[in-house]
């Protein structure tokens, strides 16, 4: 009787597991009649989604309630299962039953183990035909991403066959070599022969791939080594935000740094009447900063004025701005803001003044290989031809990732970095194959702070002639540009270098 | 339930007997303590306090992951004017992943793991009577408090914790202005983990010296268990590679309060200007960071190892398979470890043929621990398997460590890195070999040593049931994201709502934060089963395992010094369990008896191989020749 009970109990158990989440797992796929040849961006694979904007709902919002519910509820149940295997305690059950000893729990994880390893798989199985169809987002759209895309499929599978028979090995021996009374193991403790095969045979795929991905490497990275064969296009990368230059007719990108920075030049461009004008503003700020710091007492008499004003009409806001205001400057906050400010900007200007002066330096700067130089928004590559990405970052690591295409490569202050490829899928094309609201984005993949889940740049794959007549309509980077006065080489504005000298000059006197 | 037929037969005596005298007064018994088992005590409910904090900021910023546009009250209750309208401002979700990584990867798999453990078993495997610095060891604990109390100080900062993730690579946490949380939170976090280093550098001084100079007679490293090689190395690691952490982190001070150039170049911030730093290279943190970094993920994940392997082998009731495989992957992955760093930078711009370099020996790491695997298989094979909780949470280790371990051969790949990296397949791979692992390998070890640490039992039923729904949830959580990052979703960001093409992961984004949430739940069982079983669990007996390790010898009521009497010798290896000319199942370092290891080399089928061929293979000789290299025998 009581072996009968317990083999009832186990039986119906494993069954019920297996037909609750087989039938589950199939209704949470029916819910959306899902096809998967049917398959395409705009439908979703469960549920609708109203997170994904452009595309329109397909089923109504109850549905998708349902189906999250659905979705959770399935995973729940096959939780709530094994709770229940456990906290039903069977053996206090069947000790009671049949007043003998009781079943010890080792039976109940013994058979957990074996549960656990089959509706593991059938998830780990569902996994990779439900989700495994996004895997690397379809075909490569570049040529380098097919030679990767087969590394992956090679590492896919074989990582897959061992995943499944070590899984299966474990989980299986834990199930059949679990503790039965007056059972004694098996004393074995080491086998060098069986250790030298498992160490070479892991030896040996490993060096197999390894090869490959050597290989593979070299291709992508080797591109272009002298950077002769291809289109040189700048990738610059900011607190948040992409732009693209293109070098123009000239097809030469122009000396840019971060140094001639400005409002209205955003990449810091080797313009001399650019330059010339961030001068200007820099030596106007400067002075403004030093009146500031000079004026520092009258500021706290008028602040003081202000206060007592504030006091009388007993205006709350005002008064703690003003308190606010006040503490900074008797902190020395203002001051030392103020002074690193200027020290900034004398420094600044020393330092492109010396670029100016040293007429060899001068030549290597402003070549007017800019003035043709066209910056843009987005992003437009021709299929087919090779590409080369210069990346330039203006203040924090971010990374450039186009994840269609396979590339990916950091964007570093201060350490140019470069990509070279061949895109090989125009967007009509994969609009035909995604959907309408499909398109390439290049996204941010390194974390450089507040917005950086929303620093993306969009990505055009045209052809040739679609390519220039789009860069046809985008505005060049200076030519457009009346220029102000017709620049000398060496001497620019001589009245503002000497000023600037003055301020150097003063500071220096005040230290 | 097996632990109630196991502990039947032995009776145990009154605790009360001897309670009261020659008691050190309460402040120097439970808090300047310089008793290695109170100070594990103290490393262990430290770390499960940060675990909890850590599990609870990762459940914050999952539903941030899950619901982007909705809103939570309860967030703004909870959280104030970082979650203003119920949602969790972005600058705040950074904090919060950062922090916890951080707390998970240093504060409870590092000084949680490796310093509960490395206290609680050096002294009492190798046979020692406290470590050989007691005073450094107390002191190890209180760096690490104290770095606990700076970092979670940093809550309290009006411009919040550190933001820029766990790595925290300048420039972002170079530039106080480049986002809030690079304020005064990273000073702090600075602070904090060079506090904690100077702690990791006290213990692991510690550990190695007790190691090698306090074993007991006849204790040779060929005898010594699993666990202390494990820590042996861990320490080992530490001791390298800690202080190239302290290095680097001591230098981005500098550029941050003392307008040095370490790692700064050519910057224009926005609000700021052009700044005058110059010459410097951020790369050059990002090699110091992961010199330290990548031997890091071995000092969390050894100790694991060490503990599943003496819990597996005294569990299934057989040797461990391969004891010298074991203990010599163990040292390779340990020396390997210092040369693979660059496996984190393959797209950082450094030179491709360095890439290619750390692809290769980073490919060769995965063969040790294939190595391990196989061994561990081998040890379950024809056991006699009991399963405790700690039991199941070694076998739990070891299916995580497959799972976790085949993805690095995808990231170790530096083609295929270009496109993996800092995508969700990365946050897959390290939760499951490092995450995961490591913690069932400290939720293993707390379960199997809790009666050594208080002298009583924890639940076993309650243990289950946590190791079930803790297992399960972990592979709900981590394993659907492997299928994101392959679809090009990218880790830290803070909403996914705004990008139309990450739309179809909205659902797995919900289940895998529904997943964490019932992950969580499971470890208010564990919390329960462990602060009750300190004061109501069923009272322990000596060796309740009927393990082989003599710290089981030692009286269940903790004695200052360990063993009342004389150290025991030990006899032979730690893992003489079902021997064929034996009744008991297992056979005690200490005890006396036939002292060498039955040479057997396997059941009647394998041997009959041996019998028609016994001359020496090539094999054979090699591994032999690496056994005697440990046959550094002491007595
Ligand atoms: C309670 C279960 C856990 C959950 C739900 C969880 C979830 C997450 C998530 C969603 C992220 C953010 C990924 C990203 O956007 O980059 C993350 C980051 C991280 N987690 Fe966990 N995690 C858990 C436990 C752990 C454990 C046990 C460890 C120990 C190693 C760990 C270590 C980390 C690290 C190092 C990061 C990276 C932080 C960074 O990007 O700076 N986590 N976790
Ligand atoms: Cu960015
Ligand atoms: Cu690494």
């Amino acid at each position: 009787m009581n072996t009968t009970t317990k083999n009832i109990f186990k039986l119906a158990l494993v069954a019920g597991i297996i037909f609750f989440a087989a039938s589950l797992i199939s209704k949470s796929v029916d819910i959306h009649q899902l096809n998967i040849e049917n398959y395409s961006a705009e439908k979703p694979l469960f549920g609708t989604d109203e997170y994904q904007y452009e595309a329109p709902k397909e089923l109504p919002a109850n549905d998708a309630v349902a189906t999250r519910v659905k979705w959770s509820l399935l995973f729940f149940v096959i939780i709530l299962i094994m709770v229940i295997a456990n906290a039903f305690d069977i053996s206090a059950l069947t000790s009671r039953l049949t007043g003998k000893q009781a079943i010890n729990s080792n039976n109940v994880n013994k058979w957990v183990m074996l549960i656990f390893m089959i509706v593991g798989l059938s998830a780990v199985a569902w996994e990779y035909s439900v989700h495994g169809k996004h895997v690397m987002l379809g075909d490569s759209a570049s040529e380098h991403g097919v030679q990767l895309d087969s590394m992956f499929s090679i590492t896919l599978i074989l990582t897959t066959i061992v995943f499944v028979i070590t899984q299966i090995l474990l989980f299986y021996f834990s199930f059949r070599y679990s503790k039965k009374d007056g059972q004694k193991a098996l004393y074995y403790a080491h086998n060098n022969r069986l250790e030298v095969f498992w160490t070479l045979i892991p030896a040996i795929v490993l060096t197999l791939l390894v090869l490959r991905g050597h290989q593979t490497w070299r291709s992508i990275v080797y591109a272009d080594v002298d950077g002769t064969k291809s289109t040189n296009i700048e990738i610059f990368a900011f607190q948040f935000g992409w732009n693209a230059r293109y070098a123009g007719d000239d097809g030469i990108l122009g000396v840019a740094d971060y140094k001639f920075i400005s409002g209205k030049n955003k990449l810091g461009l080797a313009n001399p009447a650019e330059v010339d004008s961030l001068l200007v503003e820099l030596i106007a700020a400067l002075i403004a900063e030093e009146a500031a710091v000079k004026a520092l007492p009258q500021t706290i008499e008028q602040l003081q004025k202000d206060l007592q004003a504030a006091k009388d009409l007993q205006d709350n806001e005002a008064m703690s701005s003003i308190t606010k205001e006040l503490e900074e400057i008797n902190n020395g906050d203002r001051m030392d803001d103020l002074e690193a400010s200027i020290n900034r900007k004398t420094k600044q200007i020393e330092r492109i003044e010396a670029i100016k002066k040293d007429p060899k330096v001068f030549a290597t700067y402003f070549t007017k290989a800019e003035e043709d130089d066209v910056i843009t928004q987005e992003l437009h590559l021709v299929k087919d031809k090779l590409v080369t990405f210069k990346f330039r970052s203006r203040d924090i690591i971010h990374s450039a990732w186009l994840p269609h295409f396979r590339v990916q490569m950091n964007v570093v202050p201060g350490m140019p970095t470069k990509f070279t490829f061949i895109p090989t899928k125009t967007t009509k094309e994969a609009k035909a194959e995604n959907g309408e609201t499909f398109d390439y984005y290049l996204y941010c993949n390194k974390i450089c702070g507040t917005s950086h889940y929303n620093m993306k740049m969009k990505v055009v794959i045209e052809t040739q002639e679609e390519v220039d007549a789009w860069l046809k309509t985008q505005q060049m980077a200076f030519k457009a540009m009346p220029t102000p006065v017709a620049v000398p080489a060496v001497e620019i504005l001589p009245d503002s270098a000497t000023s600037t000298k003055d301020t150097t000059a003063k500071k220096l006197a005040l230290k | 339930m097996s632990t109630e037929t196991l502990t039947a037969t032995h009776t145990h005596h009154d605790e009360h007997a001897h309670h009261e005298h020659h008691e050190p007064s309460f402040i120097f018994k439970y808090v300047f303590s310089t008793d290695h088992k109170m100070i594990s005590k103290q490393f262990l409910i430290t770390g499960i306090i940060m675990g909890c904090l850590g599990m609870l900021m990762s459940l914050l910023f999952r539903i941030q992951l899950a619901w982007p546009d909705e809103s939570f009250g309860f967030l703004e209750t909870l959280l104030g004017r970082w979650a203003k309208d119920g949602k969790i401002d972005p600058n705040y979700y950074m904090a919060l992943v950062t922090i916890h990584g951080t707390i998970m990867v240093f504060y409870v798999l590092t000084a949680g793991l490796s310093g509960t453990f490395s206290n609680l078993l050096i002294p009492l495997q190798v046979g020692a009577r406290d470590m050989a610095s007691p005073f450094m060891n107390m002191l190890s604990y209180w760096f690490f408090f104290l770095s606990s109390v700076v970092l979670l100080s940093s809550f309290a900062v009006e411009t919040g914790p550190a933001s820029s993730g766990w790595t925290v690579y300048p420039p972002l946490s170079a530039l106080q202005k480049a986002m809030p949380g690079s304020g005064l939170g990273t000073t702090l976090w600075l602070v904090a983990i060079i506090l904690f280093i100077v702690s990791a550098l006290l213990g692991g001084i510690n550990y190695i010296v007790t190691v090698l100079n306090m074993r007991t007679k006849g204790m040779s490293m060929n005898r010594l268990p699993l666990t202390i090689w494990a820590f042996l190395l861990t320490a080992c690691l530490g001791l390298l590679s800690f202080p190239v952490l302290l290095g680097a982190g001591l230098f981005l001070i500098f550029d941050r309060s003392f307008g040095t150039s370490f790692y700064l170049s050519d910057i224009y911030l926005n609000g700021i200007g052009a700044l005058t730093n110059s010459g410097g290279s951020p790369i050059m943190y990002q090699h110091l960071f992961w010199f330290l970094g990548h031997p890091e993920v071995y000092i969390i994940l050894l100790p694991a190892l060490g503990i599943t392997s003496e819990v597996i082998a005294t569990n299934a009731r057989k040797p461990i398979f391969g004891y010298s495989a074991m203990v010599i992957s163990l040292l390779s992955i340990a020396v390997l470890s210092f040369i693979v760093w660059g496996h984190h930078m393959f797209i950082t711009g450094m030179n491709p043929f360095l890439g290619t370099v750390f692809m290769y020996v980073t490919l060769i790491i995965a063969v040790p621990s294939a190595v391990k695997t196989f061994n561990y298989l081998a040890t379950l094979w024809k056991g006699n398997i009991r399963f405790t909780p700690a039991m199941l949470f070694a076998i739990g280790l070891v299916s995580f460590f497959i799972s976790g371990g085949l993805t690095g051969i995808y990231l170790g790949n530096a083609a295929l890195d270009v496109q993996l990296h800092d995508s969700y397949f990365v946050v897959a791979h390290f939760h499951l070999v490092m995450g995961s692992a490591a913690i069932f390998g400290m939720f293993s070890g707390i379960y199997h040593w809790f009666p050594k640490m208080f002298g009583r039992m924890m639940n076993n039923t309650l243990g289950s049931l946590h190791f079930w729904l803790t297992f399960a949830s972990a592979y709900m959580v981590f394993f659907p994201m492997h299928f994101m990052g392959l679809a090009g979703v990218p880790r830290r960001y803070y909403q996914f709502s705004l990008i139309p093409e990450f739309g179809i992961w909205m659902n797995v984004n919900i289940f895998i934060t529904v997943a964490a949430m019932l992950g969580g739940a499971a470890q208010i069982l564990f919390l329960y089963n462990f602060f009750r079983s300190i004061f109501k669990g069923k009272p322990a007996t000596e060796n309740p395992w009927e393990s082989n390790t003599i710290e089981w010898s030692t009286p269940v009521k903790h004695l200052h010094g360990n063993w009342p009497g004389a150290i025991p010798t030990v006899y032979r290896g730690p893992h003489e369990y079902s021997r064929p000319d034996r009744e008991l199942d297992y056979f005690p370092q200490h005890e006396v008896g036939n002292g060498e290891p039955v040479h057997y080399e396997g059941p009647a089928e394998v041997q009959k191989t041996y019998a028609t061929d016994n001359k020496e293979s090539a094999s054979k000789v090699f591994f032999s020749s690496f056994a005697h290299l440990f046959m550094l025998r002491k007595a």
